[in-house]
């Protein structure tokens, strides 16, 4: 299977990178180049499966893989090689470890959405959690602080999640799974508490979600894109295959789920409407979406399963994109404060084009790539009836303050020009840091103009998860 | 006694002692805790699942005993009184919990889950009750030894019990070399004390 191999190129990589650790800048384009490897060989692997007339679904079956976990894989790898090409510049003196950490970070976080067997995956799933917390530190001072709730919450949440893992295996006999049969309906309430307070945890759902602001604040931009853009969206990903793989499936856990998710969507879009702080105010946005993706989980139905992935997908996109415009940002001026920044779409006309399309494609306008997925997760909330319809209500009218205060912040960052602060110094930016947010914006764009190829295959796939 | 009820009482014995102890005398408990696993696995007759059990089981705890080393972790100032009751009122709701719930156990095992309960009682009171990093880490190496527990008496294959081990190694590394950085950075390994972030 050579999307196998693709995935051990960043691992090989990573290991280049560790033995030049002493000569950053072998080590960086190592790096680069070896991402950039791993990106167009997966690109030309599902090129060449979608162009044969078996097409993809059969190329993704007799991988023993779903057709959706490799579009979200090839995603991870996409985006990972875009954060790659932003370190290069970005990070000026990269040490031994972030390099061959990053490249680990990347290739654990695909290889956890391809699994099938739940051992292999809490493996990479916790390989990535803990290299994390070692990247985190990379800035030092305030980071040791960040990484430590990080490590200690996530290993709290890995706790729930390896008991909740074992409890599977117990109850169901297997360790696949796609294999689960049926158990009783209080293993299944156990199971699935454990597995939403485990995986929650790692994707920042109220109340355990404290990490989260200051790890993205604190970790280097590139680290915090990827984490915020990438990795909290996968683990979404995977705990819908646990979640729904699970029978039978108990509408008291898809109820709590949802009024958790409403809260959550509530709590970072308010919190994020606060900040000063540019990466801040991106950590509390990236918690309201994870509101809304758990809250199609929450409604367990085909079409909201289907809006929940494609959110996913198009989270990994939007989310990326706006946390590397706020990484230019802080490039060009050395500044991350709100407040003392201002005017900068007349000299960074690229990074305010791809901040406007980020930010209004995560409060789901139209055409844009966000809409489509908000929409369909919606329109699954008002058709499931009960409670379900006004928690729909209740989440779109949460996610006004998130609205203003993307307004807000371009507003302030790039029109408004307040003559009491002096203008920042905007320095020139490298093209490894304009091509990926060029890159991004397209594909933001292209995802909601032309989403039927994607829809159509995520909708397949949730018909698959619940069985239908 | 089943030797399974046996074995759950010397866990939250241990986990009592892990909090209330001076913390060179809760790496000894750590210890004796993995080793008790490890022959407990090895008379089941799981010989593979022993050593690893055996060989992690002692690489973790000289992990935390080098972390406490370094960070010249001060006496604990509270008292003992308190967190006895806590733990005996923990485990008391626990069998409550066990009692109530003992037909529809997913393990199916009554007695197992006694333990179980009230070993998840006292991680949580650990993780709820203690600010030290290095405390904190106890409480989560607790929680990760119910899985280990929980491979032992239903889910017992090699593969889980390697993956359960080399994790709880790991996190214990991490989580010590990352309180090393505090303790250089702050000169503590007091939680309460990082308050330069808010959440």
């Amino acid at each position: 299977m050579y999307i196998l191999y693709t995935l051990a190129i960043p691992l090989i990589t990573s290991a280049i990178c560790a033995i030049f650790g002493r000569k950053t800048k072998i080590a960086a384009y190592a790096a680069v180049v070896g991402m950039t490897l791993s990106a167009a060989l997966f690109t030309a692997n599902l090129f060449v499966a979608t162009s044969a007339t078996a097409g993809l679904d059969s190329f993704a079956t007799a991988a023993g893989l779903s057709t959706v976990g490799l579009m979200i894989a090839y995603v991870v790898i996409v985006i990972g090689t875009l954060v790659t090409w932003f370190s290069l510049p970005y990070i000026g003196n990269a040490g031994r470890i972030y390099y061959p950490l990053l490249l680990i970070i990347i290739s654990s976080t695909a290889a956890a959405v391809l699994s099938t067997n739940v051992a292999t995956l809490y493996v990479f799933l916790e390989i990535g959690t803990l290299s994390t917390a070692i990247l985190v530190t990379y800035r030092k001072g305030r980071a040791f602080e960040a990484a430590t709730k990080f490590v200690v919450l996530n290993s709290i949440g890995s706790s729930f999640t390896l008991i909740a893992l074992i409890l599977m295996f117990v109850n169901y006999g297997t360790l696949n799974i796609g294999s689960f049969g049926s158990t009783s309906s209080s293993a299944v309430l156990l199971i699935s508490l454990f597995l939403f307070i485990g995986l929650g945890t790692k994707i920042g759902v109220v109340p355990m979600h404290s990490w989260v602001p200051d790890t993205y604040g604190e970790a280097p931009t590139p680290v915090s894109t990827f984490l915020a853009g990438t990795v909290k969206a996968a683990t979404a990903f995977i705990l819908i295959r646990f979640l729904f793989a699970l029978h039978p499936t108990l509408d008291i856990v898809l109820l709590f789920i949802a009024v958790t998710a409403v809260l959550t969507v509530g709590v970072g879009a308010f919190m994020a409407y606060t900040q000063k702080d540019l990466k801040r105010f991106l950590a509390y946005s990236s918690i309201e979406q994870a509101g809304i993706i758990l809250f199609a989980i929450g409604i367990g139905s085909s079409a909201a399963l289907t809006g929940g992935i494609f959110q996913i997908i198009n989270n990994m996109v939007m989310k990326s994109l706006v946390f590397l415009c706020v990484g230019a940002i802080i490039a060009a001026t050395k500044q991350r404060n709100i407040d003392g920044l201002g005017g900068l779409v007349t000299k960074m006309p690229i990074v305010a084009g791809g901040f406007l399309i980020g930010a209004l494609a995560l409060s789901g306008i139209p055409p844009l790539s966000g809409f489509i997925s908000e929409y369909l997760i919606l329109q699954a909330g008002f058709a499931k009836g009960g409670v379900y319809p006004a928690l729909s209500v209740a989440l779109l009218v949460l996610t006004f303050p998130m609205f203003a205060g993307y307004i807000k912040v371009f507003q302030r960052v790039f029109l408004t020009v307040d003559q009491k602060i002096a203008a920042p110094r905007v320095s020139n930016l490298s093209i490894y840091i304009i091509l990926p947010i060029i890159i991004l914006s397209v594909l933001c764009v292209l995802m909601g103009v032309f989403p039927t190829a994607i829809v159509d295959q995520i909708h397949k796939l949730s018909l698959a998860i619940l069985g239908g | 006694m089943e030797t399974a009820l046996a074995f759950g009482i010397v866990w939250v014995i241990c986990a009592i002692l892990i909090v209330i102890l001076n913390d060179k005398w809760s790496t000894l408990a750590l210890l004796a805790l993995n080793l008790t696993i490890a022959t407990f696995l090895l008379t089941e007759n799981d010989l593979t699942g022993a050593l690893i059990k055996a060989v992690f089981g002692i690489v973790s705890p000289i992990i935390i005993l080098l972390a406490v080393a370094r960070t010249k972790q001060p006496r604990p100032r509270f008292g003992t009184a308190p967190l006895i009751s806590m733990a005996l009122l923990t485990l008391a709701i626990s069998y409550l919990v066990a009692f109530s719930t003992q037909s529809q156990f997913p393990t199916g095992r009554t007695t197992e889950s006694y333990a179980l309960i009230a070993l998840f009682g006292i991680a949580v009171l650990i993780l709820v009750s203690q600010r030290s990093i290095l405390k904190l880490l106890l409480g989560i190496l607790v929680l990760e030894n119910i899985g280990t527990l929980l491979i032992a008496w239903g889910a017992n294959t090699a593969l889980l019990s390697v993956v359960a081990e080399v994790f709880v190694v790991l996190i214990t590394l991490t989580i010590a070399l990352i309180a090393l950085m505090d303790f250089a950075e702050y000169g503590s390994i007091d939680s309460s004390k990082l308050t330069n972030l808010r959440g």
